[in-house]
């Protein structure tokens, strides 16, 4: 659920942020700079958002930085070797990376397995597969060669929001990227399924109390299989915006954008208890990554620090989602205590 | 379809379960041999355990985590960061006891962080190890560098990797004597059946008055100076240390070791002895697979379907 | 009488192999009636309840609402003709609003799948006009006091058109004046023509909102009848049976020790909980079984906890030999010599893939080591003998105890605490799903152990176990102890009494 409060703290604790960098951070309050942010975070923002949904029915999915290769590779071979033409290959690409998070979610629901060791397991596999299909590997040439399909590169486009509502002259806008509209679609679609749609309901409903919703009549296995079939769709998308920019794929593409997507959505306070937690906290969460880190940058720390500050970050982000389950359970036995 | 198959063959199943390892082990070494002789030479078979010799410590030393229901991913940049810490040691003129004393120590060190964070604070092993994962890496590389460090004129460090006894390597008696060390623990001491009792039933065991939390902090620190342990013998193998080594995925074959060896991720079950079955599964696996030139991509898939199927036939019996 | 039956079970039985748990039972519900349906544990109530809701399918028999034959086994079957059932545990999703969980999983949608807010407000509203019931739609469930989730679970059942309303041991978590809440919304649903089976061990709710009441014992029902055609006593006597009432008389048989042989082992001085339970003062005799009975819910598992140290308690003063102690842990009761059988011996007791001999050593490994290295022969030799004194069945020291029947379970977890040898033991629920010839084992065991000078502080809901085995008897109500009485000195009519609040 929207809990409002903990997105306006969430928010609020963002903007403090990024006014403390804007303060003390040389060149960060600028146009180019924001650029950045926004064209190096939109993507990790649309992963926050596909892994919350796993996180939300209390799993997780480990493999979205091999599905984003996946997702990668199949779009440059597709451009590449059998130069298929754009418009079908970006359905093509995010069919295949749909039906790769679902497949996670068939392991899970049919063969039983614990979310963490099913999406380990395919971490590996999807991995091999994309060494598998990869068409650098089989004409290195390639390998050199950029990706031209103006389909795919197009996502790579920026717009000069301030020059076309020509306001320009009076503030110093930055180009906003083709993909930080499509995090903000991706954000509205998902955010309208979750709190308004009967799907939506559901999916709260099997994370909050999974015996619950089956006796409510709700296929919950098939709720399961949707939640890892849409992180694998927020793969898809996101591998399609690294392709553009780099206009070539490796096989090493999203490697270990697990962890900085599993930070983001948990600071964005998408409960590891399940059930709790919206598209808001993710987009926010993975922001206030790329504030930090970028931040950081700027006032000379090394991409190693950047390391470690992410994953102090991610614990920080799960002791306080810990904190707010005891909080919660405390306010549960208070409630039975004062009615006694 | 495959619900009803587990319920008319679950109880032969679960009689077949123990000797499962074994005969799988033996039948693939059987398919392997008929497929390229040069496979049963002496000399591959001594290579299959040299090369699983770095999962196999760590296997050993992960082995209680898994049992108590966790799971430690951090152990390759703690076997990174251990390898680095001997060379630092060894660079600054210290003996090679305290080197290999400091390197161990950072892995317990680090092993026992994730097990406070883990018991104490109640956080979910995946997240906290998953984190520490990048905060060692970082650690590793700010200290090292992205360079390898060669080790140099340390023969007494080199021998640990690269030595003989008997003609017998040494890393291999290194590996042998740790999980017997770690057999016997298990076996002969009641901390065995105290991670065995905390993996079926924590709350059992809390009530049944064993120290469950302190139990969990040594196990993660045990695990963690395990893939200490590792980075040692591998910095005297190839007698450079680096802070890239034990790259993403080290851990999977180490969790895919222990999983292959039977014991349940659901808490509970488990035996070294099992583990080392499974890392040598695992190890004629990459082998077989090596000397037929299968490439790395089927490899991978190979390694991620062994583990789905490994957990499911669990799952089942 | 007969003619308008809203639901009509004929014949009904279920077997497991040879055991039958529900023997030819026959339960008629009419629309607008509430209905008790009492008896003690394994008497049948939840075999016919799990029918009704399709969670099982019967044996034997038919069952018909307005006269038209369901097919038994499935439970959208059962929902869709109007059968509900509110269970113990909640079954709402509490991150989610009351609206949400009141249409849980059948939300009112309009095209492409989107909630239709409206309408799911307007039916939600007319339903709380319907059955006059007040609660903020827009709270969520998890910010709710404890009766309020309660009448959310009817509403939900409601929601589906429930007619027929089954409410399994509803006021289990509330407090009195909550329990009047309830019965208040109770009465309305009455009155709207919904039929209610109220199953339930709390003898003042069944006289204060059932009409009728059902008596089941041992897989049968024996009795069915107006509640004001019956009195409490004759009530508790048809639970029980009237075998009880003559061993209870013959109880005197086993010699009573009440106070033991005169030392204080263990003594409470007005311990308190805050909102759990309060001002419990007893002395345990060393040498004595002492029995705290109650209904359950009465709190008195939280109570052990805290005197073995796996909870805290707020104030008051407690003793150990004469010594001021409060157990921080586990491990400190144990290594002072008290143990704790638990209630639920799948979930706090026992190590279920573990073999009998891990587990019968569990809680006294200190006492099987030197040097930190286990003693194996004396383990093997200690389980052996247990396994023989307590005679478990099989007697196969590595056989996993989650392959053994329910009565040689309990007497595993009983033996890992006589391993102990303790000074102090303490019993939940000893015998919960026992079979009658475990339970006497168990009993001699622990006459045996009392005649060796143990204290014994057993918590049971089971009055004829209380009768049975006790010397002493505290009847604990709502957290607070109201009576201790000598076991010789007191009779089952007595403590039925205080149980059912008599005195009130």
């Amino acid at each position: 659920m929207l809990r409002r409060p903990a997105s306006i703290a969430l928010l609020a604790f963002f903007l403090v942020t990024m006014g403390l960098f804007c303060l003390f951070a040389p060149n960060f309050a600028t146009a180019s700079n924001f650029e950045n942010l926004m064209s190096g975070f939109s993507f990790v923002a649309i992963l926050a958002m596909g892994q919350s949904f796993p996180i939300l029915l209390r799993g997780i999915d480990l493999s979205i930085g091999a599905m984003v290769a996946l997702a990668g590779m199949v779009a440059f071979d597709l451009t590449m070797l059998f130069h298929v033409p754009g418009y079908l290959i970006l359905p093509l690409v995010l069919i295949a990376a749909t039906s790769a998070g679902a497949l996670n979610g068939i392991l899970i629901v049919y063969l039983r397995l614990q979310p963490f060791i099913a999406t380990l397991a395919t971490l590996a596999a999807y991995r091999g597969v994309v060494y598998a299909i990869s068409g650098r590997l089989l004409i290195p040439k390639l390998a050199t060669t950029p990706i031209t399909d103006p389909w795919i590169v197009g996502i790579e486009t920026y717009f000069d929001i301030g020059g076309a509502l020509g306001i320009s002259d009076y503030v110093h806008l930055p180009w906003f990227p083709l993909s930080f509209f499509l995090m903000i679609a991706i954000f509205i679609t998902f955010q309208v399924l979750l709190l308004s749609t009967k799907l939506g309901r559901d999916i709260y409903t099997v994370g909050g109390n999974q015996e619950a919703a089956r006796l409510a009549g709700i296929n919950t296995r098939r709720i399961t299989i949707l939640t890892y079939a849409i992180s694998g769709f927020c793969a898809g998308v996101a591998a399609l915006v690294l392709v553009a920019r780099l206009t070539t794929s490796t096989e090493a593409l999203g490697t270990g954008m697990e962890l900085t997507a599993i930070s983001a959505a948990v600071i964005g306070g998408v409960s590891l208890q399940g059930g709790i937690g919206s598209m808001f906290g993710p987009v926010i969460g993975a922001f206030l990554l790329g504030v930090v880190l970028i931040g950081l940058t700027l006032l000379g720390a090394s991409q190693y620090v950047q390391q470690i500050l992410t994953g102090a970050i991610l614990l920080a982000a799960v002791c306080y989602d810990r904190y707010l389950v005891v909080q919660r359970q405390r306010r549960a036995a208070a409630n039975i205590g004062a009615n006694t | 379809m495959i619900a009803r198959w587990n319920l008319k063959s679950s109880a032969t199943l679960s009689k077949l379960a123990p000797y499962a390892l074994p005969l799988a082990i033996l039948f693939i070494v059987t398919m392997f041999s008929i497929a390229e002789p040069a496979f049963l030479k002496p000399e591959n078979l001594i290579g299959i355990i040299h090369q699983m010799n770095l999962i196999g410590i760590m296997a050993v030393a992960m082995t209680f985590v898994i049992m108590t229901g966790g799971v430690d991913l951090s152990v390759g940049p703690v076997l990174a960061i251990s390898g680095l810490t001997a060379f630092f040691a060894m660079d600054a003129g210290l003996g090679l006891p305290i080197a290999i004393a400091a390197a161990l120590g950072v892995g317990i060190l680090i092993g026992t962080i994730n097990g406070t964070l883990i018991s104490i604070f109640g956080l979910p092993p995946i997240i906290v190890t998953l984190a520490m994962l990048s905060v060692v890496r970082g650690l590793a590389l700010i200290w090292g560098g992205p360079e390898w460090h060669l080790i140099r004129d340390q023969d007494a460090f080199t021998f640990i990797g690269t030595g003989h006894i008997g003609g017998i390597s040494f890393s291999i008696i290194l590996l042998l004597v740790f999980a017997g060390a770690v057999m016997f623990v298990q076996k002969r001491t009641p901390i065995g059946l105290m991670v065995a009792g905390i993996g079926e039933n924590e709350r059992a065991a809390y009530l049944s008055g064993h120290r469950v939390r302190l139990t969990k902090i040594a196990i993660y620190g045990l695990s963690g100076m395990g893939a200490a342990l590792a980075g040692i013998v591998q910095s005297s193998q190839v007698h450079t240390s680096a802070a890239v080594y034990g790259e993403f995925g080290t851990e999977l074959d180490v969790i895919a070791a222990i999983v292959l060896g039977g014991t349940s991720l659901m808490g509970g079950k488990g035996s070294i002895g099992r583990t080392l079955m499974g890392v040598i599964f695992l190890g004629v696996i990459n082998n077989g697979m090596n000397i037929l030139n299968v490439t790395l991509d089927i490899q991978l898939i190979t390694k991620g379907v062994i583990i789905v199927l490994a957990m499911a036939l669990s799952e089942l019996a | 009488m007969d003619a308008g039956h809203l639901i009509e079970a004929r014949g009904l039985g279920k077997t497991y192999g040879n055991l039958a748990v529900l023997i030819d039972a026959n339960f008629t519900v009419n629309a607008g009636e509430i209905r008790a349906l009492v008896g003690s544990n394994g008497a049948g109530k939840s075999t016919l309840i799990k029918i009704l809701t399709g969670a099982i399918v019967p044996t034997t028999g038919t069952v018909k609402v307005d006269g038209k034959e369901l097919v038994l086994g499935s439970p959208t079957e059962m929902i869709n003709s109007g059968i509900a059932c509110i269970y113990q545990h909640s079954n709402l999703a509490p991150a989610m609003t009351v609206l949400d969980n009141i249409f849980l999983g059948r939300q009112p949608t309009k095209r492409f799948g989107l909630l239709d807010r409206k309408r799911q407000r307007r039916e939600a509203e007319e339903l709380l006009q319907r059955h006059a019931i007040q609660i903020d739609l827009d709270a969520l469930v998890s910010t709710l006091p404890t009766v309020k989730q309660k009448e959310v679970e009817i509403l939900k059942a409601l929601a589906l058109n429930a007619r027929i309303l089954l409410m399994d041991e509803p006021t289990g978590w509330l407090a009195a004046s909550d329990v009047a809440k309830l019965h208040a919304t109770i009465r309305t649903l009455k009155s709207s023509g919904v039929a209610i089976v109220y199953i339930s061990h709390m003898l003042d709710e069944i006289f204060a909102v059932c009409d009728t009441v059902t008596v089941m014992r041992d897989g049968r029902i024996i009795s069915e009848g107006k509640v004001a055609d019956i009195t409490r006593p004759r009530l508790v006597k048809l639970m029980v049976g009237e075998k009880l009432a003559n061993d209870s008389a013959q109880a005197g048989k086993h010699k009573r020790m009440a106070r033991g042989i005169g030392k204080v082992r263990l003594s409470a001085n007005g311990l308190t909980k805050r909102g759990v339970f309060s001002d419990i003062s007893f002395d345990l005799f060393a040498g004595e079984i002492f029995c705290i009975t109650g209904l359950i819910g009465s709190k008195r598992t939280e109570f052990l906890h805290t005197l073995f140290g796996s909870d805290k308690f707020d104030s008051g003063e407690m003793k150990v030999d004469g010594k001021v102690i409060s157990f921080k842990s586990p491990t400190q009761a144990i290594s002072n010599g008290m143990g704790f059988v638990t209630e639920d011996r799948h979930r706090e007791g026992l190590m279920l893939g573990l073999s009998i001999s891990n587990n019968l050593v569990m809680a006294t490994l200190r006492k099987f080591h030197k040097f930190g290295l286990l003693k194996h022969k004396e383990i093997y030799s200690a389980t052996g003998e247990m396994i023989a004194d307590l005679n478990i069945q099989p007697p196969d020291p590595i056989k996993p105890v989650r392959l053994l029947s329910g009565g040689n379970q309990q007497k595993v977890l009983l033996g890992k605490w006589l391993n102990l040898k303790p000074k102090i033991l303490l019993l939940d629920e000893p015998t919960v799903g026992v079979d009658v010839g475990a339970k006497a084992e168990i009993y001699a065991i622990l006459r045996a152990e009392r005649d060796k000078g143990a204290a014994i502080l057993v918590v049971s809901s089971d009055l004829e176990e209380v009768m049975t085995i006790s010397d002493r008897i505290a009847v604990m109500v709502s957290g607070r102890l109201v009576a201790i009485h000598d076991a010789d000195k007191t009779t089952l009519s007595e403590i039925i009494g205080e149980i059912g609040g008599a005195a009130q």
